[in-house]
């Protein structure tokens, strides 16, 4: 029987993430609206997720260490969407803007 | 079954807990809690604390392993001779942590119960309940009762855990947190200033008190650390690994030490020193008449009963140091000494409190003298006895004071001047009454409880064959049954001398200024006068000399009666009640303002009323002597200060040579960096614009070369 491993290399699953994960961070340096910001870094994570899942079916599918991974990196990215819009939300109220260019407070 | 045993520990820890919750809670905003709480948290301490005396009286006893086992009663033969025995009783329950530990060793901390501290643990937490009791009604008025209570019930704690600690280093603790209450409790009314600026005020009586017994705890602290450093150990016991293990003391007692004394003489006495100071024994005595400045509960809790009582109570502790010593004899000389001193001042005092403070310094001198001629016993038992009816005496001045009040208004020096009382017995007929025991039984007239611990003492000084310390307790004996006498008859007896003064402020109708008649005090103050003179009246019958039962529980040799001694003690005590009513029978009646005493020997007695100077001896030698030393470091210090002027003058040249070095050479080198260090900054600058995007791609930029790193130059 022909299993997914065997019909696709490792290395596809990887270029996949890696483009997913350029689109993300694309994404996350040239957007200007902060939820569009919020969505590149979720792209991101989930080309890391990619990984972790690709990893551990191809080289060591006997552990539980890569599927364990992953779900706390979901976890961790539903978190911090809600904290993300939170802020974003905050920002509004502050700025009447999510444009993050106009968020400059940092500048020394 | 044995709870109260196993549970001892509760005894320190209940009057603590009051302390913190008064302190820590709302409820110090709460005068009336606060003191009820105080007041029952004692008397739960006073019944845990009976149930112990029960069953260490029964003879139960828990080893370290938690077995229980019945002892047979103390069996003890009679003493016969001049020798001192002592025997070092098994404790009844040892309980102990670690504390501190550093690599194996540690100080084991913790609590022993043995026959003598049951028994004084029993006798500290009754006192200090009754006087609890009378706090109520006597600081009701008093707006930091809160304040008051806490610090009460905080030195109760401390002493009921200076009275168990199994740890020398413990009972240390213990006794700084006392002086550290005595101090606060003796400035309590710290704000209280006097018309006369040479009358001591409380905040200078507190100060006072603090410093002298300083000196004594200072020089007992150095004694513990000898101590420690010949035993390796501070634990109580005479097992291995303890300070009265019979090797250590046979090595101690010959071995040569500082001074041409034995290594135990130079123990002891330095002990002595600590007890000296806190027992208020000549020449460090000064502090405690000055101590009355406080309230009166407690004057009665802490400067009769219980603390100064500490003192005899840690030579009777470490009293297997003092056997093996020769310094004995120096404890019989400085206690009857104090006796006898004490003793003479109070004939020539007027102010109610002190002459009870003078009568607590004698009577710790009759202690002290008991332990320095090897009756322990008896010195335990004047300790717990003198306890009852000095702390019923001192409350019993107390009520009076309280009564008082009303008529002069609340001015303490009007209001504690025996001249300015009289015939108090037919306003205050409660107090007149317990009062009247209390005097009986400090007296030493039978079957009072004074009278039977006192005849103990001065039967052992009979035995001994030492008839200096028996003559000077002996007189001291006649003195007290004076002074005593002529308290009684100026504030019970005869007309009541500030009645002019009801009669002038009538017209002022005010309620604070006084102007009314004298009146018995609440209940809450009588009940507790009423429980110490049942106390004071039976507390003799602990060591009748036919039962012995307080030698038997002590474990001590018995005294078989001794009807001399018994005979001296009560002629010297009726031959001084009998001269105390011949002189003042009519005193201060028919408009006579001279003392009876003062018309006869107005040298003497004038010597007497100011202390026999020894105030204005240590102002004229001590301080005088600190004033000198002061005045000199004065002029040390400026000429340090002359020569310290020459030296920055050389200084200041060699500073401006070296900054025209600085400004030539070093400044221009440092100006040109600093300048690089800008420009190089406001290039810097321009990366900083503040937008989250801009750093995320310079710190992707920096994953990158980083990366590239890894990758191309550490793995090839």
């Amino acid at each position: 029987m022909t299993t997914i491993t065997d019909a696709i290399p490792l290395s596809w699953i990887l270029v996949l993430a890696g483009a997913l994960f350029c689109i993300g961070l694309f994404g996350v340096l040239t957007r200007r609206n902060a939820v569009g910001v919020l969505l590149g870094v979720e792209l991101m994570l989930n080309a890391v997720n990619i990984n972790l899942i690709a990893f551990w079916r191809y080289l060591e599918p006997h552990l539980v260490a890569g599927q364990v991974f992953a779900l706390f990196v979901v976890v961790v990215a539903a978190a911090e969407a809600a904290v993300g819009l939170a802020l974003i939300i905050s920002l509004y109220r502050a700025r009447q803007t999510v444009n993050v260019d106009q968020a400059d407070a940092l500048q020394g | 079954m044995l709870s109260f045993l196993q549970q001892a520990w509760l005894i320190p820890l209940l009057p603590f807990l009051a302390f913190v919750i008064i302190t820590l809670t709302p409820l110090r905003r709460h005068n009336r809690g606060s003191a009820l709480l105080a007041t029952l948290l004692i008397g739960v301490a006073m019944l845990v604390a009976l149930g112990l005396l029960y069953e260490v009286t029964d003879g139960w006893q828990i080893d370290s392993n938690g077995a229980l086992a019945q002892l047979p009663v103390n069996q003890v033969p009679e003493a016969m001779g001049e020798q001192i025995e002592f025997r070092t009783l098994a404790p009844h329950i040892v309980r102990t942590i670690r504390w501190a530990p550093a690599g194996d060793s540690a100080i084991r901390l913790g609590f022993l119960i043995d026959p003598a501290v049951a028994l004084m643990l029993t006798m500290v937490t009754v006192a200090a309940f009754c006087i609890h009791l009378f706090s109520i009604g006597y600081m009701a008025e008093d707006a930091r009762q809160a304040r008051f209570f806490a610090f009460i019930a905080l030195f109760t704690s401390a002493m009921l855990l200076m009275l168990m600690a199994s740890n020398l280093i413990l009972l240390f603790i213990a006794w700084e947190l006392m002086g550290l209450c005595s101090y606060l409790l003796i400035g309590f009314w710290y704000d209280r200033d006097y018309a006369d600026p040479r009358q001591i005020t409380p905040r200078r009586a507190a100060i006072k008190a603090f410093i002298t017994t300083r000196i004594g705890d200072v020089l007992l602290m150095v004694g513990l650390c000898y101590l420690w450093f010949q035993a390796g150990t501070l634990e109580i016991g005479n097992g291995a690994g303890q300070v009265f293990h019979p090797d250590f003391l046979q090595r101690i007692a010959h071995e040569a030490g500082p001074f041409e004394l034995t290594t135990a003489s130079a123990i002891a006495l330095l002990l002595f020193c600590g007890t000296v100071g806190k027992s208020a024994q000549v020449p460090l005595h000064v502090w405690l008449p000055d101590a009355m400045e406080g309230p009166t509960p407690v004057s009665a809790l802490i400067h009769a009963a219980t603390m100064v009582a500490a003192g005899v109570f840690l030579v009777a502790r470490t009293y297997p140091l003092f056997v093996a010593s020769q310094i004995l004899p120096l404890v019989a000389a400085v206690g009857a000494f104090t006796a006898l001193f004490a003793a003479l001042i109070a004939v020539g005092q007027f102010d109610i409190k002190r002459i009870l403070a003078y009568s607590t310094l004698s009577q710790l001198g009759f202690m002290v003298a008991a332990l320095g001629i090897g009756g322990w016993t008896a010195a335990i038992f004047h300790l717990v006895t003198h306890a009852f009816f000095k702390a019923l005496l001192f409350l019993g001045a107390g009520s009076v004071i309280h009564g008082m009040y009303a008529t002069v208004g609340h001015d303490t020096n009007r209001a504690q001047d025996i001249r300015n009382m009289g015939g108090l017995r037919r306003f205050m007929p409660v107090t007149y009454w317990t009062y009247l025991i209390g005097y009986l039984a400090l007296a030493g007239i039978a079957p009072f409880a004074g009278f039977w611990s006192k005849d103990e003492i001065l039967a052992t000084s009979l035995q001994s064959g030492q008839p200096i310390i028996l003559g000077a307790l002996l007189l001291a004996s006649l003195l007290t049954a004076f002074y005593m006498t002529r308290q009684i008859l100026l504030v019970f007896f005869g007309p009541f001398r500030s009645a002019v003064a009801i009669h002038y402020s009538h017209d002022e109708n005010s309620s604070q200024h006084g102007g009314r008649e004298p009146h018995e005090s609440p209940r809450s103050m009588t009940i507790p006068l009423i429980i110490l003179a049942i106390f004071a009246l039976g507390a003799g019958a602990l060591n009748l000399p036919n039962s012995h039962w307080l030698s038997h529980f002590l474990g001590q040799p018995t005294h078989a009666f001794n009807p001399t001694a018994a005979l001296l003690g009560t002629t010297v005590a009726v031959i001084g009640i009998a001269l105390g009513f011949a002189l003042y029978r009519r005193a201060f009646t028919a408009g006579e303002q001279l003392d009876p005493l003062e018309q006869r020997m107005p040298g003497v007695f004038r010597a007497l009323h100011a202390r026999l100077y020894v105030d204005e001896f240590y102002a004229a030698s001590i301080g005088r002597l600190t004033a000198v030393l002061i005045a000199i470091s004065a002029w040390v210090d400026r000429q340090l200060g002359r020569g310290l002027s020459g030296i920055s003058r050389i200084t200041a040249v060699l500073g401006r040579i070296n900054a025209s070095m600085d400004e030539q050479i070093l400044n221009g080198g440092a100006d040109q960096l600093a300048r690089g260090t800008t420009a190089s900054g406001n290039r810097m600058r321009q990366l900083e614009s503040g937008k989250a995007q801009d750093y995320l791609a310079l710190i992707f930029g920096g994953v990158l070369v980083l990366g590239a790193v890894a990758l191309y130059l550490l793995h090839g």
